[in-house]
């Protein structure tokens, strides 16, 4: 017979398990990298897993940011990204709201056709992407990555909006609408302020898709114009004198941005991806 | 009238760009594929169905096709269920385990790129973390870069799909179960249910729709997913892990023979329809 208390403990044990297990297997890969950064060269190919404290070193990191072109792409990186961000926000907050306050003929077409965008295959649709792109004159610039990179993002971004703006009781904009505000007053005096956390989270999404972007900017970046940092990584860890701890440097200062922003809105990030989940009929 | 007219004007922008740079490029993409369009060269000239004639005999396309079926339904299955292990130690109120809830959908944030260096520098033979950790618990004659290993690699290349996707599973299940009301359990306790009756009956209904959600967008992710492979192995080694995103890519971007690529991009959105129809059908006999 398991008494309660034995079956308590049994549990606790199951979850610990459970939790050293996770955190082994997700979080140990980005430690290590981090870890390996600051060893030299040796110890990087001692196989051995400690250094000896007064052997770390810089180096990696003051080698990547001076010698290459690290922090162009950096910089390239963080406009692109910035720019995806406000516009695809512009577009999806306003979209949004339509979608979720408006009586609509088709609405669930629409809903329901931006959604299913995520279905086409983007190596597919890239094709006349570029082409398009190209006879633009947009080819290798900032407007043309960040038009193209847009596609990434949007859909995800307004279904992400309109079940979190779902979620806001229609109250709100009677009370606005009585005190004689227009659309854009509504949206920005009353719906805005209570829909940060949501807004942090749509914004989140665009800038770190953007920021990770691998297939869209190898297709339409031609130069250093707009270069960004998953093609500087790409080509660091492919080349065949491979240094690792240099690319361990570079790979941890990719990452640490995506790291820091998370920290900010990891409190609302499941909550707001997923309130289409929720209630997004 | 005038409010459905409002609401038009607002999501138009959305409607417009998405028409223009994903719609449009959609169906320019399906009709290339009727084409011999080669990037270098000007003349272009309509093939009926000589792309999709030529796939039906590639080894390759066949081999792709293949692949990408089983990395999407391996790697959605087993997140499925991973990610609902993982849900249930999130939802235990235990020291510590607020923390964890907190940093581990680091994976699902940074890039991929960074995600493919980091396993593939631990995948390195001799110095590699994976092969240090085996010699330490005494598996050292298995040194190898875990990578270039014919039936390893395509494993590894799902164990990537898994390492950036279970945390999200699981954090998204967990805010999906804090929603069931705790008196559904209390009732389901007194007709007499366990622990995995009440799993079964008050727990998997109540996610439902969250499950449906995940379900589908990672298939879509998966099976669209151009990245993991392209970056970590190339396809390789010897075509072990390639897959259609990569056949379309290389035949547009590298052979520059886009019409035959198309076709091959056109098979991937008829797969994702067939799924979609599939799982539709379903649905809809479940509801009844």
């Amino acid at each position: 017979m398991i008494t309660s208390k034995k079956r308590k403990v049994l549990k606790s044990f199951a979850v610990y398990f459970i939790v050293l297990v996770s955190l082994f297997f997700f979080i140990s890969p980005m430690l290590w990298i981090a870890y390996s950064s600051f060893r030299e060269r040796d110890a990087i190919f001692s196989e051995e897993f400690l250094t000896p404290l007064r052997e770390f070193t810089l180096e990696n990191y003051k080698t990547i940011l001076s010698v290459t072109d690290f922090p162009l792409y950096f910089f390239n990186s963080f406009k692109i990204a910035f720019f995806v961000t406000c516009v695809s926000l512009l577009f999806s907050v306003i979209g949004a709201y339509g979608l979720s306050r408006y009586r609509l003929r088709g609405k669930n077409l629409y809903i329901m056709g931006i959604f299913s965008t995520q279905m086409f295959p983007l190596v597919l649709i890239i094709i006349p992407i570029y082409l398009i792109i190209f006879k633009m004159g947009l080819l290798d610039t900032t407007l043309g990555v960040v038009l193209s990179q847009l596609i990434l993002v949007l859909p995800f971004s307004v279904w992400m909006l309109k079940g979190y703006f779902d979620n806001l009781p229609a109250d709100l904009d009677e009370a606005a609408r009585i005190d004689g505000c227009n659309i854009f007053q509504t949206l920005g005096y009353v719906i805005l302020p209570v829909s940060i956390p949501g807004i942090m989270v749509a914004a989140f999404y665009c800038f770190v898709v953007s920021w990770g972007d691998y297939l869209v900017i190898s297709i339409v970046n031609q130069s250093q114009n707009t270069a960004t940092l998953p093609l500087i990584l790409q080509r660091l860890s492919a080349s065949l004198l491979i240094r690792w701890g240099q690319v361990a440097a570079a790979t941890v200062l990719t990452i640490v941005p995506t790291i820091i922003l998370f920290s900010f809105v990891q409190r609302f990030l499941v909550e707001g991806l997923t309130a289409g989940a929720v209630k997004g009929e | 009238m005038k409010e459905e007219h409002t609401g038009f004007t607002l999501i138009l922008p959305t409607l417009i760009f998405m028409g223009l740079f994903t719609v449009f490029p959609l169906f320019e993409g399906i009709r290339v594929s009727f084409t011999d369009k080669h990037i270098l060269k000007q003349a272009v000239h309509f093939t009926g169905l000589k792309n999709y004639h030529r796939l039906l005999s590639d080894n390759l396309f066949w081999l792709s096709l293949f692949h990408s079926i089983i990395i999407t339904a391996s790697a959605v299955a087993l997140q499925f269920v991973l990610g609902l292990l993982l849900a249930w130690a999130l939802k235990q109120d235990l020291p510590g385990i607020k923390l964890f809830r907190s940093i581990i959908m680091a994976t699902w944030v940074i890039p991929v790129v960074a995600t493919v260096v980091m396993f593939q520098f631990m995948a390195q033979a001799g110095y590699g973390f994976i092969n240090m950790f085996l010699k330490l618990i005494g598996l050292g004659r298995f040194d190898i870069y875990w990578f270039g290993n014919k039936n390893a690699a395509l494993p590894l290349i799902i164990l990537l799909h898994l390492w950036r996707n279970i945390p999200f599973y699981g954090v998204a299940f967990l805010a999906a179960m804090q929603a069931i009301p705790q008196s559904y359990y209390e009732a389901a306790q007194i007709d007499g249910a366990g622990p995995w009756k009440s799993f079964i009956h008050v727990t998997l209904p109540g996610i439902r729709n969250m499950v449906i959600v995940m379900v589908t967008i990672h298939v879509l992710w998966t099976f669209n997913n151009f990245e993991f492979v392209f970056l970590a192995t190339g396809g390789g080694p010897v075509n072990a892990t390639y897959i259609l995103p990569l056949y379309v890519y290389r035949q547009c971007w590298r052979s520059y023979t886009v019409g035959y690529g198309a076709s091959i991009g056109t098979v991937m959105l008829v797969v994702l329809m067939i799924y979609f129809i599939i799982y539709i059908r379903i649905h809809e006999r479940q509801a009844r």
